[in-house]
């Protein structure tokens, strides 16, 4: 058996309301991948920002190749050899590459040498296959080559040990496989890694031994060969988990979604939509799968009235919306779920009574004349978070306290609850837990039922081939193709999502 | 080593001790630099206190300083609150005081007291809010940093003054000096109190702060503007009409800080000229500040300042101290409440322990 190169014993944390680590035990061996999974909320990010010296542990110890460390900033953790890659990521968008990885090391002087860090980066960026430009601006890569850039920065720095934090959260199957890769290629290097997450069958794929956590509590540490993916997932949720989604059969009504030759921009100033065109019907689930950065993020965008189209026209319910403000789109029955929970869809910052009325604030009755009814916005709160299982410690802590999964439920809630005709939803259960992700899942499901339109854009093939009508495939910023979910062929849209097959029968 | 954590709420007794113990070491601090000057810097603090509480006249004289202070930093906690960094109260003040002062010299002899007082109000109102409306509207339209276009319109509005005094507003009869003829009687804000220069300015000030926090914290022009505060993207997929807000707002702040110069001369100076105490703009930055962006507060932190600062200008005419000595020590001060503000916000580790 390897040596334990690092070992948490008896880790407690606690915040404002929440014991989110009770007396937790962790053990790392040297030259293994390490799964650390459970729900949202488990714990599970708590007790690696306490390894990497983020929060300090209100009790507990924490020892490195046996000595006892005490690690009191993510600075003395990189000292030790651990390392960091966040969910979302730490890197400064205006800088390069290169400048984000020398970010903050202490050897560097008053002039920074580029050549000589630049062809570091290339050793570094070779030997474990992270192909990446190192002057590139980070605003210009894609979330795949964001995190390939945190990977270089940890190990620039030197680390033994690497934490990733729901690593594959934000990438394509094939991203996946590629991380993967990289990763089997790192514990050959004698590196260490604790992985995050809660996709069962990537953790099934990649780990050596699973730990189990479940509400801030240890559930248990299990070797992979000798345990099911079934009683995983019952370990992580404490009860079984529906694997696969009854639906009902389609009752398609008439037109609500149509998009016209749509053209836009992306924030570079580049054409990323050459052309767009499909349509969506009340009462089926359109699904919209491609590589992250194919255009998905600016047609969604454009529709809601967040971007500018260029060209093309965009009809809801047969009126043309093209351009309008967001309120405008709003009224006409669309309602979206962005991508980004706390940078788009909430203001971290204010309660959950103020976040719920952000599509109703001005209409009555919580709309008051020039007043806001805060009696009547707090009845309306406790209806959504009554009717959408929302877990909130009190309704005036700010929403940025709230775990991802409850985040999601309320923006979904406060969606639903406008009656659109057409349902925007972006990457819905990214991030989430099993339990969450069904729930959200069932939700859209269940929309659909009512008979509105759903445009799901989803970088999760499963999700899609789970709960769509027709899955669409986007690739550079032209739609591939368009499958009906009964003659869907996994292998032929992930075709398409390369840019390597046309569907013969849409074009 | 040292760690800061933020709070989720601020215990009562920490916002209490913290500007406390902040104001004692300003004091400290202070009164080091005081000894340099070979002065007790006991006496001098005593002084102070009694320069700016210590009578009934001083203490008129502290809430006459705190009135401007106040009108000015609850107009600026508006815009604050939305991440609009207005550093233009300076120039909306001279502009308030300017614009109202056209009806001072013009409409003495035609209009009633009560209506020329009330032209007077809204000409202010408008002069600061027109000068407001300037960056407000190239931030909402073209993105143009408000904190540069307010600053340099300060000084834009600095020499119109100037021009008006040397030009066409100047007495005849003032011997050079550039002051423009004192108001009548019906030009002047009545004094609430008799013997004091205290003035319905005080009014005005504390129901500005009563409805710009009830505009905060109760209508839904408040809520839109703490969401584009706090998360301007947000705001933009909830469908705010942001442009809208920052003009609406800028207008309001603008309206507050020209209001703050008109009752400044017309209750105060009784003439234009050009030392009409603008800084006011600037120190209510700080008020507004200390206060948590809370209007409410502000009132109380309006009074402190207003003490500190009348009470040092008496030391300035009583003790032989010289005048920097006594902008050291009301700018120490300030510097520990400012400083001492990130605990009131943050919690403190040191080496992993709890400070504070």
């Amino acid at each position: 058996m390897d040596a334990i190169v690092l070992q948490a014993k008896n880790i407690s944390k606690h915040f404002p309301g929440v014991l989110a680590n009770d007396h937790i035990n962790f053990d790392l061996r040297k030259g293994e991948i390490h799964t650390l999974l459970g729900e949202n909320g488990a714990g599970k990010t708590t007790l690696m920002n306490i390894l990497d010296g983020i929060y300090y542990p209100d009790e507990g110890e924490i020892y490195l190749n046996g000595k006892r460390v005490d690690i009191r900033s993510p600075f003395e953790a990189t000292k030790n050899g651990i390392g960091m890659i966040h969910q979302h990521f730490m890197l400064v968008d205006t800088l390069s590459v290169l400048e984000n990885v020398v970010l903050g090391l202490e050897s560097q002087g008053f002039y920074l040498d580029k050549k000589n860090i630049s062809e570091k980066i290339a050793k570094i960026s070779k030997k474990y296959n992270l192909d990446i430009n190192p002057y590139a601006k980070i605003w210009q890569l894609s979330v795949g080559e964001q995190q390939r850039v945190e990977i270089i920065k940890t190990l620039f720095r030197g680390a033994k040990v690497l934490i990733m934090d729901e690593p594959t959260a934000v990438l394509t199957p094939q991203e996946t496989d590629a991380l993967f890769k990289i990763l089997r290629r790192m514990i050959k290097e004698d590196k260490s890694i604790i992985f995050i997450s809660h996709k069962l069958d990537e953790v099934m794929k990649i780990s050596d031994r699973i730990t189990v956590l479940r509400k801030g509590k240890l559930v248990g540490t299990v070797d992979k060969k000798e345990i099911k993916q079934k009683e995983l997932a019952k370990m992580m949720v404490g009860r079984e988990v529906l694997f696969r989604l009854d639906r009902n059969p389609m009752n398609r009504k008439g037109e609500i979604l149509k998009i016209e030759d749509l053209e836009t921009h992306n924030d570079k100033g580049i054409k990323i939509l050459k052309g767009i065109n499909f349509s969506i019907h009340g009462g089926e689930i359109f699904g919209l799968a491609g590589v992250s950065g194919n255009g998905q993020k600016e047609l969604a965008e454009v529709i809601v009235g967040l971007r500018r189209a260029i060209a093309g026209k965009v009809y809801i319910k047969g009126e043309e919306v093209t351009n309008l403000c967001p309120k405008a789109i709003t009224k006409e029955g669309t309602n979206y779920i962005p991508p980004d929970r706390l940078k788009v869809g909430l203001v971290p910052n204010l309660n959950t009574v103020e976040n719920a009325i952000l599509r109703r604030y001005d209409r009555e009755p919580i709309s008051r004349g020039i007043f806001l009814n805060y009696e009547e916005a707090a009845k309306y709160t406790r209806e959504l978070i009554k009717q959408f299982n929302i877990m909130v410690p009190r309704e005036n802590v700010p929403v940025k306290f709230l775990s991802g999964g409850n985040l999601q439920k309320l923006i979904l809630a406060r969606e639903i609850r406008e009656e659109p005709a057409l349902l925007i939803a972006v990457h819905p259960s990214r991030g989430l837990d099993v339990g969450a992700t069904e729930f959200i899942r069932k939700k859209l499901l269940e929309e659909r039922d009512q008979g509105v339109a759903i445009l799901l854009i989803s970088e999760d093939l499963e999700e899609l081939l789970m709960i769509s009508d027709r899955i669409g495939v986007i690739y550079e910023g032209e739609i591939e193709g368009i499958v009906d979910i009964d003659s869907a062929d996994i292998n032929e849209i992930g075709l398409m999502m390369a840019g390597v097959q046309k569907n013969p029968l849409d074009k | 080593m040292l760690k800061f954590e933020k709070r989720e709420n601020i215990p009562l007794h920490l916002r209490i001790l913290i500007p406390l113990i902040s104001i004692l070491l300003g004091v400290l601090i202070g009164g080091i630099a005081v000894m340099f000057s070979q002065v007790n810097p006991l006496t001098v603090y005593k002084a102070i206190f009694i320069g700016a509480f210590g009578s009934t006249y001083v203490f008129s004289e502290t809430i006459v300083v705190a009135i401007p202070l106040l009108l000015i930093s609850v107009g600026l906690i508006l815009v604050f609150k939305m991440n609009y960094w207005n550093i233009g109260a300076y120039g909306q003040y001279i502009m308030g005081a300017i614009f109202s002062t056209y009806f001072a010299l013009n409409s003495a002899e035609t209009m009633s007291r009560s209506i020329l007082l009330m032209m007077m109000c809204i000409a202010g109102m408008v002069g600061g809010a027109l000068w407001a409306l300037i960056p407000a509207a190239l931030k909402a339209y073209w993105k143009v940093n408000e904190v540069i276009t307010t600053l340099l319109l300060n000084y834009i509005a600095l020499y119109i003054l100037k021009f008006l005094m040397y030009g066409p507003w100047r007495n005849p009869r003032s011997f050079g000096f550039p002051l423009t003829k004192i108001f009548e009687l019906n030009a002047q804000l009545p004094k609430l109190i008799s013997h004091t220069r205290i003035h319905l300015g005080l009014i005005f000030g504390i129901v500005a702060a009563i409805i710009i926090w009830i505009i905060i914290k109760k209508t839904k022009f408040g809520y839109e503007i703490r969401v584009i505060g706090e998360n301007e993207i947000a705001a933009r997929y909830a469908g705010i009409n942001i442009a809208k807000n920052i003009i609406l707002a800028m207008v309001i702040s603008g309206g507050l800080a020209g209001l703050a110069g008109m009752a400044q001369i017309s209750g105060i100076i009784h003439m234009l000229q050009i030392e009409i105490n603008p800084d006011y703009g600037y120190t209510a930055i700080i008020v507004a500040w200390l206060s948590g962006l809370n209007s409410l507060t502000a009132m109380i932190v309006s009074f402190f300042l207003g003490g500190l600062f009348a009470g040092a200008s008496q030391i300035q005419m009583t003790m032989k101290v010289p005048i920097g000595i006594v902008g050291l020590i009301e700018s120490s001060i300030l510097f520990f409440l400012l400083g001492g503000a990130i605990l009131t916000n943050y919690k403190l580790y040191y080496k992993g322990r709890k400070i504070i």
